[in-house]
């Protein structure tokens, strides 16, 4: 009898078993994967939307060149106008309506941050953030289906840092800063660098990115009697700064954070303020003359040509979608390494096992590399200066990665 | 009178069993989109009892959810409370600030008491950004996601549908007891005449008050309800629009129809959610050509079809649908 109900047991499970078929992954089918993303189409911050155009693009490009293994990218990006409660509802709504393998590049520090913890509840990919806040590469042992893209903001401001110190004598450094973990990262990175001269910083004021205008900020630190200007803020913040320099006659050597210094942003501030400015680099910038004939700036402005929607001459000249187009580089690159049998710990494994050399939209010398316990894609950057209504990369490269 | 009654008792218990059945027939996420729309309506619920039998326009009510959802993110979040048992509180807070809210209201109607509250609804997202290592700040509260109790076998979303409306019909029966009797009464008469009401007995400053503090009461309920569902609260989470939103939804769903309230809650889903889908749909009609994704499209739609509707159902869905029923139930009272 016993062995009668075992053998009874054992068939049962055999069957059970033999019907299991793997779940199926959701948003990867046999000839499409679906990725989701929410950035500010509206807004103080939406001239960084374009970022998800240009991925879009090259997207396209791709779908049109055979896709990933056969399956077509199906990229869905919803505006939430840099607000954190907006992106909570889109992503929401891509991951359980559109049902999207992935989240890929929303926008934001703190948008990212309101939805990591439900992503990685659900066990859903929330990959290269456009957000340099350290935490994203950090913390991973806590979100690990979490993962940034740029250099971290800590180390760009250590950078900064280091080079005031280095190249100011007598620096008395003022610092307008998003009130956020953005614009800390980046206030912190610098104290670092100035090291001894952290006494320097003789002012720092922080705003609200839902602020109307920074001008009061600015003229505050312009009381501070500071030769350096931090321009640690988003947007259109950085240019009501550049506005606020020029129109109070204030003189300081200015640095402005990354994710500010799109030519199409520098183009737009009087020119006498922003001459001089120091940014760092690591994307190809498709409006400075050096890339004119660049290889990889000729591939994208013939990609968003062909591929884009509702694209202007000006667009051709638009850092922000060569740098969402850098970012899909990677994601393709990322997805053809997980494998035909595509799964969501799949790609989490391939994206934490970069080791990209050609991706054609960043500088060259620059590889896109990521091992289990380091996942900060990007770290190696170069200084810039504005000058002749463009940038001008000089120095050797530097690194960004966190120690 | 009866057969009134009745008829009411009646058309709750279809939504309470509409209520039980609906989430098994839609797909999870609409389940999870008709909670949400469940906590706009016990917001309205509670606008309505204010504005549409006491005859005193709140702008704020977008400030009173925000109060009952930062009590929910730094309770639950802060101090461990689990979050089914922030509910009741964050109503109670939101309420006290209602009655709060009240004692000016005494002294002030119609355009300025308007204005009073749509000041409270601005300045109040100023508060957690000053005070923003208790309430954190921009960036923000992230709270666990909503998980049934009990080991009920059903999804998040399925619960988060049966817990709000579960508490929607409670709110709903209790505001309709509340308003049947001489509360309601005395409210109605508030509304049409203070003068009248308060020669005949009615006491001005005691119901006046409360029902600000009781609609408060439901609107923080509400707002407990929704951070719980996107498991985030920031100042930004309820904005001042959605105060105007609300009480344009109280006129789309009809001033003082309860049911109406309904319509108009799914009004500000949309409003606040979908409206690059109506831009989307509009484009089926022949003359149309608008671009979805064009930022500020959606709203420049909403708009237009908000204008549309109040031209062409001036007293709000409730009201429409009382025109097509009252012919049906005048014939049933007149027979009893």
């Amino acid at each position: 009898m016993r062995v009668f109900s075992l053998c009874v047991v054992l068939a049962a499970v055999a069957a059970a078993s033999a019907g299991a078929r793997p779940v199926a992954t959701p948003g990867v089918s046999s000839n499409e994967i679906k990725l989701g993303s929410s950035v500010p189409l509206s807004g103080e911050a939406s001239v960084a939307g374009n970022v998800a155009r240009g991925a879009e693009a090259y997207f396209k490009y791709v779908n049109d060149h055979g896709g990933v293994f056969g399956r077509k990218i199906k990229f869905t990006y919803l505006d939430d106008g840099y607000d954190p409660g907006r992106a909570v509802n889109n992503t929401i709504r891509l991951v359980q309506q559109e049902q999207v393998f992935a989240m890929f590049s929303s926008l934001g520090t703190n948008n990212n941050l309101a939805v990591r913890k439900l992503l990685n509840d659900a066990k859903v990919p929330q990959l290269f953030v456009s957000s340099g806040a350290t935490t994203f590469g950090r913390d991973y042992r806590k979100y690990p289906w979490t993962m940034g893209y740029i250099p971290p903001y800590s180390e760009e401001g250590e950078i900064y840092g280091r080079y005031v110190a280095k190249t100011v004598k007598k620096p008395k450094v003022a610092v307008l800063y998003q009130n956020d973990d953005y614009g800390r990262d980046l206030l912190g990175g610098l104290r670092r660098g100035l090291g001894a001269k952290a006494k320097a910083i003789v002012a720092r004021v922080g705003y609200d990115p839902t602020t109307a205008d920074v001008q009061p900020q600015v003229t505050q630190l312009k009381a501070s009697g500071a030769n350096v200007f931090m321009i640690f803020a988003f947007g259109k913040f950085s240019l009501q700064a550049y506005n606020a320099v020029s129109r109070l006659n204030w003189k300081p050597k200015i640095f402005v954070n990354d994710v500010s210094s799109a030519s199409a942003l520098m183009l737009a501030v009087p020119q006498k303020a922003a001459n001089g400015s120091i940014s760092i680099v690591f994307g190809k910038d498709p409006a400075a003359p050096l890339w004119k004939k660049d290889k990889g700036v000729r591939l994208f402005q013939s990609i968003l040509k062909k591929y884009g929607s509702d694209i202007g001459s000006r667009d051709l000249d638009n850092g922000f979608y060569t740098a969402g187009m850098a970012t899909a580089f990677t994601m393709v690159d990322t997805l053809r390494k997980a494998g035909k049998n595509l799964t969501r710990a799949g790609v989490m494994r391939a994206a934490t096992h970069l080791n990209e050399k050609n991706n054609p939209f960043v500088l060259p010398g620059i590889t896109v590399h990521t091992t289990p316990t380091s996942r900060f894609p990007l770290t190696q950057v170069r200084l810039q200066r504005w000058s002749n209504k463009s940038w001008h990369p000089f120095g050797p490269m530097l690194t960004a990665k966190p120690r | 009178m009866r057969i009134k009654l009745a008829l009411d008792i009646l058309g709750f218990v279809a939504l309470a069993l509409l209520v039980v059945f609906v989430p098994h027939f839609v797909a999870d996420f609409t389940a999870y989109e008709l909670a949400i729309i469940g906590m706009y309506f016990i917001a309205l619920l509670g606008l309505s009892i204010l504005t549409g039998f006491g005859g005193q326009i709140s702008l704020g009510h977008g400030a009173f959810m925000a109060i009952g959802g930062y009590t929910t993110a730094i309770l639950s979040v802060d101090h461990g409370v689990r979050d089914l048992w922030t509910i009741p509180i964050a109503g109670l807070v939101a309420g006290a600030a209602g009655l709060l809210v009240g004692i000016p209201a005494l002294r002030l109607s119609g355009l300025y008491l308007a204005l009073i509250t749509f000041g409270i609804a601005v300045s109040f997202p100023q508060l957690p950004k000053q005070f923003d290592d208790f309430f954190g700040g921009t960036t923000g509260i992230v709270l666990g996601l909503v998980s049934p109790p009990f080991g009920l076998d059903t999804t998040p979303n399925r619960w988060l549908f049966y817990l709000t409306w579960g508490i929607a019909l409670v709110l709903l029966a209790v505001a309709w007891i509340f308003l049947r009797g001489k509360p309601g009464r005395a409210l109605q008469a508030v509304r049409d005449s203070e003068v009248a009401a308060e020669s005949s007995g009615v006491n001005l400053a005691t119901y006046k008050t409360l029902a600000f503090g009781i609609s408060a009461f439901y609107a923080g309920v509400a707002g407990a309800l929704y951070v719980m569902s996107t498991a985030y609260m920031n100042p930004d989470v309820f904005p001042i629009v959605l105060s105007v939103y609300l009480v344009a939804a109280l006129a789309i769903g009809g001033l003082d129809s309860l049911v109406g309230l309904i319509a108009g809650a799914g009004v500000i889903y949309i409003l606040q959610n979908r409206s690059d889908d109506v831009t989307r749909w509009l484009n089926h009609l022949p003359i149309l050509d608008l671009n979805p994704k064009q930022p500020g499209m959606p709203s420049v739609v909403f708009g237009v079809v908000l204008i549309a509707v109040m031209l062409a159902l001036p007293m709000g869905v409730g009201g429409f649908l009382r025109r097509i029923f009252q012919p049906l139930t005048s014939r049933l009272y007149s027979r009893s």
